[in-house]
C-alpha cells in the first residue's frame, strides 16, 4: 500500500490544529529530503473543526498555508489535490487507505497525511487531549509499510452518536454525545497496539507512532471508536 | 493498485428531490435585495426543493440510496463500501452529525452490514472525490460494489441569509442559490477498461477562503459566506486549460461525448463555462443545464441532474457522460463514464 517516509506529532492547544499542522508539515517534508512542491496529495482525517465548519475541506487550508500549487492550472503545471475523510476515531486509518487509493493516480507521488481535531466551540465539552500528526507518505521507500486496513462493525452501538447543536438557553453551539460508551483502556503487546477508546484520532495515531519506532517486524494497530466500530492497520517494518 | 483485468463501471445512479417546491421570488424578490437585484434574471434559478418537516440529510440520502439499489438489482448486503459525501449532515432539528461517520448510520438503516463505511468531505466535489476512491478500491480487488451517497439539507442557509441585512452582508447572497436534494451512485466491477475515467484532480487553494460553510454563531443552523464573483472568476480563468488538459489526460474525443454536465452553481454560470468549452472544442452534443427548478444542491447536483435527464428519456445504455465538478476550496475535477445497461428502462 503506502510507506511513511517521515512523521512528527505533538500535543496541541484546543484550537491550534492548522498552525501546528503547517509547522510540522514543513519539518517532515524537510526530514524526508523533499520540497513542499513535491507534495501532490493532502488528506486530513479528524472529526471536530472550529465553528463546526463544513466547507471547504480542512486540507485545503493546509495546502494554502503551505502554498503548494495553489494558484492556477497550466498545460504542464504540477498540481496538488486536497480533501478530508472522517469516521470517528478511526479517521487516521481511513485517511491512510484513501492516500493508498488515490496516490497512484496523482502526478506527484508524495502525500501528506494530516490527523487532528480542533475544539469546535468554547461551550463544547472537551475532556480529550488534542494531538496533531503529520506524515509524508509515498508508494515506496524506506519506512514503515502499511500492508492492509481491516474493519470490524460487529461491536457497533448505533445509539452512540456525537452531534453539534445550538443550545437555545445559552445561545451557543455545543457538542452532545448520545448513548452510553463503554470505556476500554486498550492493549499493548509485542505485535499489537490498541489505544484507549476515549482518545481522539490524533492521540491514537500519536501513541501508535511512538510505539512503532521500537519495532522491526510487524505491528497491528487497532483503533476502537467511541461507537464500538474499529479498524485495524497492519504495518511491516 | 490494479489487479489483472479488473476495472470499474457505473452500475446505477439515482437522484431524489423532496416534494415541496419554493419559488425564488417568494424569498428573493426585487424588493428584498440590494440594488433592486432581479435575482431570477441574474441566476436563472426560478425555484428549489425543500425538505418536509420530517426530513433531514439522512432521510434524503436513504431515498436516493434505496432507488439506486433497486435500479442496480442489488441487496444492501451486497455492498462492500459505503461512502457518504454529504456536506451538510444536518437533521430536521438542525443538529450536525459528527461521529461516527454518517455512512455508518446510512449503512445501518439500509441493512448493509458488511460494508466498510466512512465520509469524504470536499465541499461540492465530495461526491466525485468519493467516486474516485471507490473506483480505485474496485480496481484493486478489495471491493465489488460501492455505494456513494449524499443527502443535502442546506436550505437553512437561505433562512439564515434572510435574517441578515443583505445590504450589509452581500457575501450571504449566494446562500439564496441553493436547494435540498440527494443522489447516489453504485459502482461495480467490469472486465472492460475505460468505462470510468477521471481527470487529474486539482485544488486551487488560493481560493480556500472564498466560500465558508459553518454553524451560525447566533442562531440554530448553518451559514455560508461566499465571495461569489471572485470564486466564479477562479473557475472561469482556469476552466479552458483544465478542460484541454483533462480531455487529453482522459483520452477523450470531445465530439463523441454524448452528455455533458457541469456543477450548476447557477444556470447562468454554466452557460458562461459552456461558452469557454465551445470556443475551444466546438459544439457540446448535449449540455444538461436544467437546474432552474432545483438550484444548487451542493454535492448532489450531478446526480439530481442525471435523474432529471433519465426521467426525460434522454439517456440510453452505454452512452457516455462527462461531468465537471467544482467545490469550494477550490476543487476542480471531472469524470467520464458509460451509462449503465438498461438505464432507459428504469
Amino acid at each position: 500500500m503506502v510507506v511513511i517516509l517521515s512523521w512528527e506529532s505533538r500535543k496541541i492547544g484546543d484550537t491550534q490544529l492548522l498552525k501546528s499542522t503547517l509547522k510540522l508539515a514543513k519539518k517532515v517534508v524537510k526530514d524526508a529530503d523533499l520540497e513542499l512542491s513535491d507534495i501532490g496529495l493532502i488528506v486530513h482525517g479528524g472529526v471536530f473543526r472550529e465553528h463546526f465548519r463544513t466547507e471547504p475541506a480542512f486540507s485545503t487550508h493546509i495546502q494554502g498555508g503551505l502554498n503548494i500549487h495553489c494558484t492556477g492550472i497550466g498545460f504542464e503545471s504540477p498540481s496538488c489535490f486536497s480533501f478530508d475523510v472522517t469516521d470517528g476515531s478511526c479517521s487516521p486509518h481511513i485517511a491512510l487507505q484513501s492516500i493508498a487509493d488515490i496516490l497512484p493516480s496523482i502526478e506527484n507521488k508524495y502525500a501528506l497525511l494530516c490527523i487532528g481535531d480542533d475544539r469546535p466551540s468554547k461551550n463544547s465539552e472537551w475532556n480529550q487531549d488534542s494531538y496533531c500528526v503529520v506524515a509524508v507518505m509515498a508508494l515506496s521507500g524506506n519506512g514503515p509499510k502499511l500492508i492492509s486496513v481491516d474493519y470490524d462493525n460487529s461491536n457497533l452501538d448505533t445509539n452512540i452518536v456525537t452531534s453539534g447543536y445550538f443550545d437555545d438557553e445559552i445561545k451557543r453551539n455545543k457538542t452532545e454525545t448520545s448513548g452510553q460508551m463503554v470505556s476500554n483502556e486498550g492493549k499493548y503487546a509485542d505485535d499489537y497496539f490498541s489505544g484507549d477508546n476515549r482518545w481522539l484520532s490524533g492521540q491514537h495515531m500519536h501513541e501508535f507512532l511512538i510505539r512503532m519506532n521500537k519495532h522491526d517486524d510487524t505491528l497491528e494497530h487497532c483503533i476502537v471508536d467511541w461507537s464500538g466500530k474499529s479498524t485495524t492497520a497492519k504495518w511491516e517494518f | 493498485m490494479q489487479v489483472g483485468d479488473r476495472f470499474a463501471q457505473m452500475v446505477s445512479f439515482a437522484g431524489y428531490l423532496p416534494e415541496k417546491q419554493v419559488s425564488t421570488k417568494s424569498f428573493a424578490g426585487i424588493e428584498d435585495l440590494p440594488r433592486s437585484l432581479d435575482f431570477v434574471r441574474l441566476t436563472g434559478i426560478e425555484s428549489h426543493h425543500e425538505v418536509s418537516k420530517d426530513q433531514g440529510s439522512f432521510e434524503l440520502a436513504i431515498e436516493a440510496a434505496k432507488k439506486a439499489l433497486l435500479r442496480a438489482n442489488l441487496e444492501a448486503s451486497s455492498i462492500d463500501l459505503i461512502i457518504n459525501a454529504s456536506v451538510s449532515k444536518m437533521d430536521k432539528n438542525l443538529s450536525q452529525h459528527l461521529s461516527p461517520s454518517y455512512a455508518t448510520s446510512i449503512a445501518n438503516e439500509l441493512g448493509a452490514k458488511n460494508a466498510q463505511t466512512f465520509d469524504v468531505s470536499n465541499a461540492c466535489a465530495s461526491m466525485m472525490t468519493s467516486l474516485m476512491i471507490a473506483e480505485s478500491r474496485i480496481k484493486s480487488g478489495n471491493v465489488d460494489y460501492a455505494l456513494i451517497v449524499s443527502g443535502e439539507f442546506i436550505t437553512p442557509i437561505i433562512h439564515e441569509a434572510k435574517r441578515r441585512n443583505l445590504y450589509l452582508h452581500p457575501r450571504a447572497l449566494a446562500s439564496l442559490t441553493v436547494g435540498d436534494g440527494a443522489a447516489a451512485y453504485i459502482l461495480g466491477p467490469s472486465k472492460s477498461s475505460g468505462r470510468i475515467r477521471f481527470s487529474e484532480p486539482f485544488t486551487l487553494a488560493q481560493y480556500n477562503k472564498h466560500c465558508i460553510g459553518q454553524a451560525s454563531k447566533k442562531h440554530r443552523g448553518p451559514q455560508m459566506r461566499t465571495k461569489a464573483r471572485d470564486l466564479q472568476n477562479g473557475v472561469i480563468n482556469n476552466l479552458g486549460v483544465f478542460l484541454q488538459r483533462s480531455v487529453n489526460y482522459m483520452n477523450l474525443k470531445w465530439e463523441e461525448i454524448a452528455h455533458t454536465y457541469s456543477h450548476p452553481t447557477t444556470p447562468k454560470a454554466v452557460k458562461k463555462g459552456a461558452k469557454i468549452a465551445i470556443d475551444i472544442f466546438g459544439e457540446i452534443n448535449f449540455l444538461h443545464n436544467d437546474s432552474s427548478d432545483t438550484a444548487n444542491t451542493a454535492s448532489t447536483t450531478h446526480g439530481v441532474l442525471l435523474e432529471k435527464s433519465q426521467n426525460s428519456g434522454y439517456l440510453k445504455s452505454d452512452e457516455t457522460v462527462f461531468m465537471v465538478s467544482f467545490g469550494s476550496g477550490l476543487a476542480i475535477m471531472a469524470i467520464h463514464f458509460n451509462l449503465p445497461e438498461g438505464v432507459e428502462n428504469w
